[in-house]
């Protein structure tokens, strides 16, 4: 019983890898605009790169989600 | 979907008891035929045909859209001309204007079927071969062994020079040699990984909105039913650019073996 | 369907784990997917990818074929542009130089004109001149004759006395002489 309640705070703890994912994303998207705003006719490129980014910021989130399925599998 | 009828079916296996959360359920695999050869299991589950199912409507888009090869193209054959070039812009822009080309047959597979399989769980009733981490993980290792292979084919012992980064100095060699080859190593597990992951975690979030829209009074289901249906179409987004995330990330990988950096 | 089916068959037999990271689910998983993959792999590089390439090639070479033929219907079409700018030139200036000819023929022939015109009037002025001495001369002989005629009829009466005819023409000459002394002393 103890066992599955620390089980359920650490799952309960690896979400909160969601907040690094949260600023990532802020601090990419932030700066893909003001790098638009500053030189409009770079749009194209710039938003190519911010999906790959995303991509790629959304997955480090997601790797704290791989964690509370080993939590999970092991309680 | 499967998520309702997973979400029907726990509730139907606990009729009696309290409704239970149960989002990964739609993940499990289950095997139809059990099969064996020399000792190894190749039984057919529905993991495996859905992905036949994929490759089928993969090979079934194609063969369609170029049937007549019209030189003034319809819709679907657009479509397939536009989905091709994508693929051989991205091999050719990557790994170079020849090398791309002698890789393209490859790249171009995976990536139809790695995106065939993402979308394929998004039919009702269906199964997304890519959740399942030993798929991604078996492709991901193949393409980082290959490649490595590959590197040591093209450029011999030389090859090991991959490992140690350039304009360094010595002293700090002892640390950075190590961290490029936990690097290196990471790479199979972050591809394999972060596909999975974004399968997974979007079914996964389809599924629990989905127990709300089931046992949530009339009044208040629609909310979480609303969020099922954007994020459905989040989730063929998603299916897309984690496709071409897993391609480009091969074509980089394939680069590095041929051109070292 | 068919998950509907194995979920309500199995119902809750399996532990709460993660279906993922179900050991005895892998093999056959890696073996399928590889094995699927090679048949897509082949299907797609025998029937779709030469099909694509031939298709993209041929479509290639026709637009450079339309671009290589405009190309040339343009150079033809300039070609023709400039021919036909070469003889509207030549055809202004064919055109101006008759016209300037015109212009110097006309102005020789008002010369000519004008020169004959002159010459006419010229002619007939000199006649004219010549009419009238001739018209002076006689009217003058006339005047003489009526002249001798009066003086003799005065002379007959003033002196009532026949005088000849040769002494009084003699005696009207002396007269008329004297006249034109002194017209010319008056002179």
């Amino acid at each position: 019983m103890e066992n599955s309640a620390a089980a359920l705070i650490g799952m309960g703890l690896a979400a909160l890898g969601f907040a690094g994912s949260g600023v990532g994303l802020g601090t990419l998207f932030g700066k893909a605009i003001e790098a638009i705003a500053r030189q409009p006719g770079a749009e194209a490129q710039v938003s190519k790169y911010i999906w790959i980014g995303m991509a790629f910021v959304e997955a480090i989130a997601l790797y704290g989600l791989v964690v509370v399925f080993i939590i999970m599998s092991k309680g | 979907m499967t998520l309702i009828s997973s979400a029907i079916a726990s509730e139907a296996a606990q009729a009696s008891a309290e409704p239970k959360m149960d989002p990964l359920h739609h993940f499990e695999v289950h095997k139809f035929v059990d099969l064996s050869l020399f000792g190894f299991d190749i039984s057919i589950s529905n993991s495996v045909l859905w992905m036949w199912i994929a490759c089928g409507f993969a090979f079934l888009f194609f063969t369609q859209g170029i049937k007549g090869g019209k030189q003034v193209p319809g819709r679907l054959q657009s479509l397939v001309e536009l989905g091709y070039l994508f693929v051989l812009e991205m091999a050719e822009d990557i790994i170079g204007k020849k090398d791309g080309r002698k890789f393209f047959p490859y790249i171009f597979t995976l990536f139809y079927f790695v995106l065939f399989c993402n979308l394929s769980g998004l039919l009702p009733g269906s199964f997304t071969p890519t959740s399942q981490i030993i798929i991604t993980g078996t492709f991901a290792s193949i393409i980082v062994g290959f490649a490595l292979i590959f590197g040591f084919y093209n450029h011999g012992l030389h090859y090991l020079k991959f490992f140690v980064p350039s304009g360094i100095p010595v002293l700090l060699m002892p640390l950075m040699i190590p961290i490029e080859i936990i690097s290196f190593l990471a790479r199979p597990v972050s591809l394999s990984v972060r596909l999975f992951a974004n399968m997974t975690a979007g079914h996964t979030m389809l599924a629990v909105m989905f127990f709300y829209v089931l046992t949530l009074p009339i009044f208040a289901s629609w909310l979480p039913f609303g969020f099922t249906v954007v994020f459905t179409g989040v989730e063929i987004f998603i299916g897309f650019i984690q496709a071409y995330i897993f391609t480009i990330l091969t074509c980089v990988y394939i680069n590095d073996a041929i051109h070292m950096h | 369907m068919i998950s509907v089916a194995y979920a309500a068959a199995e119902g809750q037999a399996k532990s709460a784990g993660v279906p993922q990271f179900e050991p005895s689910m892998f093999e056959h998983q890696i073996f399928w997917s590889v094995i699927s993959f090679l048949i897509l792999l082949y299907l797609l590089n025998k029937h779709v990818i030469p099909a694509i390439n031939e298709l993209l090639d041929v479509r290639a070479k026709k637009i450079e074929d339309d671009l290589n033929s405009a190309q040339a219907a343009r150079q033809e079409a300039e070609k023709v542009q400039a021919d036909l700018n070469n003889k509207m030139t030549s055809a202004n200036k064919v055109a101006s130089d008759v016209f300037e000819q015109a212009r110097v023929e006309a102005n020789l022939h008002r010369e000519q004109a004008l020169e004959e015109l002159a010459v006419e009037l010229e002619k007939k002025k000199s006649a004219a001149v010549e009419e009238i001495e001739v018209a002076k001369k006689k009217a003058l002989a006339d005047v003489q004759s009526v002249v001798v005629d009066v003086a003799i009829m005065a002379t007959e009466k003033l002196i009532a006395k026949n005088v000849t005819k040769a002494v009084a023409g003699k005696m009207v000459e002396e007269a008329l002489q004297d006249i034109e002394k002194n017209k010319a002393n008056l002179h």
